[in-house]
């Protein structure tokens, strides 16, 4: 992701694997939540009401995560240029802030100039820890 | 559940798109290639069930964003 690129906002996102657990959606919204100094985003299901996600680039949160994209993922994301690539993470709100967590087995990885996106699992995650890991507060 | 016994290098297809080779068995484990259209996706059963959970979990609860509870500032975007 750019140090320039401030708001995060693309008005239809396709999705063509769909999302484990929602495989049948696979049209998304995403749009920048909570003001200019925020790094949350919402994923939002353009088929189903009711159906929408926090993200945030990981960036915001945890130092020292790379996603390695996979050639099968990057060629079904049509990623040629790394440019055009943003990494977000599904962030599951809890009670209280320092509830939330990040889910950094299955990071959300969009090309940004294509409009596709998908829920994809670098090489070696650990599927016992990094679906919940708690975020750091700033 | 359909049951097939396959040996190294035997296959198994799927619809019409989807392979598996058995590429090798050493042991207790079995090494399987998959062949699928890059649409379909395929994990390991464990890792699938973990994704699928936390994202049944991290629908939001309500699609009002005012009553999401106080979240983490972060760092914020540069």
């Amino acid at each position: 992701m750019s140090p320039e690129q401030t708001q995060v906002d693309v008005p239809e996102l396709a999705f063509p694997a769909g999302l484990p657990g929602f495989e049948d959606l696979r049209r998304f919204a995403l749009a920048s939540w909570g003001g200019p100094d925020s790094p949350y985003a919402r994923l939002v299901s353009l088929e189903r009401p009711g159906v929408a996600f926090l993200v945030a680039p990981p960036e915001a949160f945890f130092d020292d995560y790379d996603v390695e994209v996979r050639d099968d993922d990057a060629a079904l994301l049509q990623l040629d240029d790394p440019a055009d690539a943003l990494v977000l993470v599904m962030i599951t709100v809890g009670e209280r802030a320092d509830q939330a967590t990040a889910n950094l087995l299955g990071p959300l990885v969009v090309n940004t100039r294509a409009r596709l996106g998908a829920q994809i699992v670098p090489p070696e995650a650990d599927p016992a820890h990094g679906a919940r890991v708690p975020l750091r507060a700033a | 559940m359909l049951v097939l016994t396959r040996r190294p290098d035997q296959r198994i297809v799927i619809g019409d798109d989807i392979v598996i080779t058995v590429l090798e068995v050493k042991g207790d484990t079995v090494r399987l290639g998959i062949d699928a259209p890059r649409s379909v996706r395929v994990h390991r059963e464990e890792v699938h069930e973990a994704l699928r959970r936390a994202n049944a979990a991290a629908v939001l609860p309500d699609a009002d964003v005012a009553a999401l509870p106080p979240l983490p500032p972060g760092r914020p975007r540069r």
